[in-house]
């Protein structure tokens, strides 16, 4: 149904549903409002040709600057939960128009994170679903893609293979490094899901978050059930900082974070909802999400936010839903900068890439990127921190974190060549001085 | 390396032996590294050495999904057969679903895309043009009722037209035309111009129209002399066979001797070189209505253009790429468009008084000159812009969806050039320069073209915003 555009409501953000080419348009003006920090890119197309667009939100767009964390936000993977997408969209304009206002935070965090947004991975299910006439959307029409695939299934599902790891030893990160060539040729994966794949190996995304709906709570790794039941709290080896991050989003949602609110359905099991927030596999588990497939492919932690018990509201309830998510949006943000990030590099300064960082105490490791940069979010206490690399001599740590900011650390590997040479020339030095001493 | 063994064997004994004497360190801060050496370092260099590098051979062949294969190079060669067959597989299937996405996407866009909604409507509205056209138009060739015309109406219609507008010209045009095309011989020609006269000049002393029964010979002549002609439609015939005959050369060699004929004539427009021009009374007569001299120039623009559309629908047809039916239709529908242009024009300027930020009616305009001039490049692109700016200029209004967006666009262009403009007089960053901006903006819309962020058409709207400040 097309409705005369209402212009200029608050600040050039209209709570409306945006169609494809509306939320195209969305994306275009915020960029030509804030050219200086944002560009509008595209990681892939969906199955029926739209663009699965991004707007990226930095001081120096399209550029990775060393030492920045890397955040993103994905809506609408199931294209009938929709206030995501619109909640992603009104973000980018609010960032926009606040940083423009010279807001503090916002303009902190635009100077200081690379802030990716998504509104739709499923542009074609929203269409679907939106087409549908009347205001009352069904439960499943536009849920997936183009094809039927569930997207949020579809995910090589990485969690079975961490739990075999775990009994029997094995990688505890990056679990996706020898499948890649075999994704790229797995005809099952849906166009959207390579296309978030392919982003998530070439960004190195710190923190993320995954906007659902049809319930209201924040829902943190693991998403599947170790011994395969249908509930079992599952957590994964960072449950300390994922339950801190969940209720940095859902404290700041009053409806979210409210003791008292009733079930969305009344037959509903929110056993699990803890301040708003529950592990992914204690209220049901998921296989082949997406949420999970970030933490066990890569370095990023993602979370997955359910923001409305119903999938598809009306459009007149759009503006409270951006009002009760507004402040959660920008605090989820800035939890990208906690525990502890910096450089790993070699003796001649160089960086080293792909450098392993494990903390005593949790069972998981991240990796440096490009630039030797890393990022290790961590709830506060006192961690040692060993980063290590193949052909390096590994260097431990101690360091003591607060619950924010990120405390800063580097490390300067020396490589076993490197020490070869110097213990040599230690060997020599003693052989002359024992010669001269010793006279022969 | 068995001098670094023997070393270490003698080191022993001499620390051993002599527990006094220190062991001299090189220089350099060894601190850190013996401090590491107690957490990480434990053992010989070597032994932690050989330790990564069987680390290493054991994670090159590490099997994927079973851990316990016992013949690591034979799963990898399997596994790599396997993706090279599954690879030429998923190349064909995404070569498909490549092309249809594509496709679909095509698709899409026409289901989306408000441009074409708006062709679809100009279509609808250029189709009710046509019938105003019939009403109207006492100088097309058709009748009232729409049956083509008769030699008698031919003879009649240009004794009229020579009448209504005070000028031999346009029968010696017409006759032009007829005798370079062999349709009528000579003496044809002077019958003609006798049986025109005569017209004529009942038309003068009468004031009243009034059917002649002479052109019975010229007709059957002309018909016996190109068989193909069928019998009433001979102006249409005309045109089609001038533009099968694909006799380009002959209708500028006709250019010329019409410019000799220019001499007969009192008044001299450009357009007497344009002797197609009575196929396109509209848009004659809107070159009509641009007198001044100031509009010169856009008269000979249109002209120019006009000319080059035409000739090049006449070597579409030469070429086959349209059928003359096609070609003579298209030139009509032109013709049309440019009436109800014109038309609504005339309305737009009455009504539409208010100056909006940028102007928007001179921004229109600005834009009718841009496609008018864009229209010499290509046929249907022009036809589509023509009819989007007839859309355009609807005075029921357009949809509010381009109109909202190019708005949004505008406020938000606005809202950036004074954001840049309040934050460099801090002087924070470098001065702020309009021209580096605009080349930037205009850099970056083409890159969102391409990657099919922006419409082609958005890209133009913004750099023309751009360009206008």
């Amino acid at each position: 149904m097309r409705r005369r555009r209402r212009l200029q409501q608050e600040d050039g953000i209209s709570f409306e549903y945006h169609r494809y080419p509306e939320l195209r348009e969305a994306l275009v003006s915020v960029w030509l409002q804030c050219t200086a920090i944002s560009r509008i890119y595209t990681v892939g197309r969906s199955f029926e040709g739209r663009e699965l667009l991004v707007i990226e939100l930095s001081d120096n767009p399209g550029v990775h600057e060393p030492g920045e964390p890397e955040f993103k936000y994905i809506g609408n993977m199931h294209g009938n939960e929709a206030v995501g997408r619109e909640l992603l969209i009104f973000l980018a304009q609010y960032l926009c128009n606040e940083y423009q206002k010279g807001n503090e935070t916002i303009v902190k965090l635009i100077h200081n994170t690379r802030i990716h947004i998504m509104p739709s991975l499923n542009p074609d299910g929203f269409e679907k679903a939106a087409s549908q006439p009347g205001e009352l959307k069904d439960w499943f029409v536009g849920r997936s893609n183009a094809q039927g695939i569930d997207l949020n299934r579809n995910f090589p599902d990485l969690d079975r293979i961490v739990y075999i790891n775990e009994k029997e030893g094995g990688p505890n990160n990056h679990l996706l490094k020898n499948l890649k060539k075999i994704v790229d040729q797995n005809a099952k994966l849906a166009p959207e899901t390579k296309a978030v794949i392919h982003w998530i190996m070439d960004i190195p995304f710190v923190l993320s978050a995954n906007l659902h709906g049809g319930d209201l709570v924040a829902n943190y790794p693991y998403d599947e059930t170790r011994s395969g039941s249908a509930h079992e709290y599952s957590s994964c080896p960072d449950d300390a900082i994922f339950q801190s991050l969940a209720r940095a989003y859902s404290s700041f949602n009053p409806s979210m974070s409210d003791p008292n609110r009733p079930p969305c359905r009344k037959n509903d099991d929110d056993s699990s909802f803890v301040d708003g927030t529950t592990n992914g596999a204690a209220w049901y588990s998921v296989p082949g999400g997406m949420q999970d497939f970030n933490y066990l492919s890569s370095n990023c932690f993602e979370i997955t936010m359910e923001l409305s018990c119903e999938k598809f509201p009306p459009e007149e309830t759009l503006k409270t839903y951006w009002e009760d998510n507004k402040n959660s949006l920008i605090s989820y943000l800035e939890q990208v900068h906690r525990g502890v990030k910096g450089f790993v590099r070699d003796l001649q300064g160089k960086p080293i890439a792909n450098a392993t960082i494990s903390v005593e105490g949790i069972d998981h490791d991240v990796t440096s990127a490009k630039d030797g940069d890393y990022w290790r979010l961590l709830v506060p206490g006192n961690y040692k921190l060993t980063a290590s690399a193949p052909g390096y001599l590994a260097i431990t740590k101690k360091v003591a974190v607060p619950y924010s900011p990120a405390v800063g650390v580097d490390f300067e590997l020396e490589s076993f060549s490197e020490r070869k040479e110097e213990e040599k020339e230690e060997l020599m030095e003693w052989w002359k001085m024992m010669s001269e001493t010793l006279n022969f | 390396m068995g001098f670094l063994w023997t070393g270490t064997w003698i080191l022993v004994l001499v620390v051993h032996s002599s527990p006094i004497q220190a062991f001299p360190k090189p220089e350099g801060s060894q601190d850190k590294l013996v401090h590491n050496r107690e957490l990480s370092a434990e053992r010989p260099l070597n032994e932690q050495i050989a330790e990564a590098e069987s680390d290493k051979i054991k994670n090159i062949y590490s099997p994927e999904n079973k851990p316990g294969e016992s013949n690591y190079s034979f799963v990898d060669n399997l596994n790599l057969l396997k993706a090279i067959t599954e690879k030429e597989k998923i190349e064909k299937e995404r070569q498909s679903v490549r092309n249809s996405p594509y496709d679909n996407k095509l698709n899409m866009e026409d289901v989306d895309s408000t441009k074409n909604r708006r062709l679809i409507d100009d279509y609808d509205s250029t189709k009710s043009g046509l019938d105003h056209k019939f009403q109207d138009d006492p100088d097309g060739l058709h009748q009232l009722d729409g049956t083509p015309l008769t030699a008698e109406d031919i003879v009649q219609k240009i004794a009229t037209r020579i009448y209504e507008e005070n000028d031999r010209g346009v029968f010696d045009k017409i006759v032009s035309k007829l005798l370079n095309l062999g349709l009528i011989t000579e003496s044809q020609a002077h019958t003609l111009e006798d049986e025109v006269a005569e017209v004529l000049q009942k038309l003068i002393s009468k004031e009243a129209n009034s059917y002649e029964e002479k052109p019975n010979k010229p007709t059957s002549k002309t018909e016996s002399q190109s068989g193909k002609i069928p019998e009433k439609v001979i102006p249409m015939a005309a045109i089609q066979d001038g533009f099968a005959n694909g006799e380009n050369d002959e209708t500028v060699s006709n250019t010329l001797t019409l410019t000799n004929g220019l001499e007969r004539r009192t008044k001299t427009y450009s357009e007497d070189n344009f002797e197609e021009l009575q196929y396109f009374p509209n848009f004659y007569a809107l070159l009509k209505s641009i007198d001044s001299e100031k509009e010169a120039k856009e008269k000979e623009t249109l002209i120019t253009i006009m000319k080059t559309l035409i000739d090049f629908v006449k070597m579409m047809v030469k070429y086959g790429t349209i059928s003359p039916e096609e070609g003579v239709s298209y030139l009509e529908n032109l013709d049309e468009t440019i009436a109800l242009q014109t038309k609504n024009k005339l309305e737009k300027n009455v009504t539409d008084n208010k100056s909006k930020l940028f102007s928007a009616p001179s921004m229109k305009s600005h834009e009718e000159t841009d496609s008018t001039k864009e229209e010499a490049a290509k046929m249907e692109k022009e036809y589509g812009t023509l009819k989007d700016s007839t859309k355009d200029d609807n005075p029921r209004g357009k949809t509010d969806e381009p109109k909202g967006k190019t708005e949004a666009y505008l406020e938000a262009i606005r809202k950036n050039i004074e954001w840049l403009k309040k934050h460099n007089t801090r002087g924070n960053k470098e001065d702020y320069d309009l021209s580096k901006m605009k080349d930037f903006i205009n850099q970056q819309t083409e890159a969102y073209v391409e990657k099919g962020i922006l419409d082609k058409e958005e890209a133009d709207a913004i750099k023309r915003i751009y360009s206008s400040l």
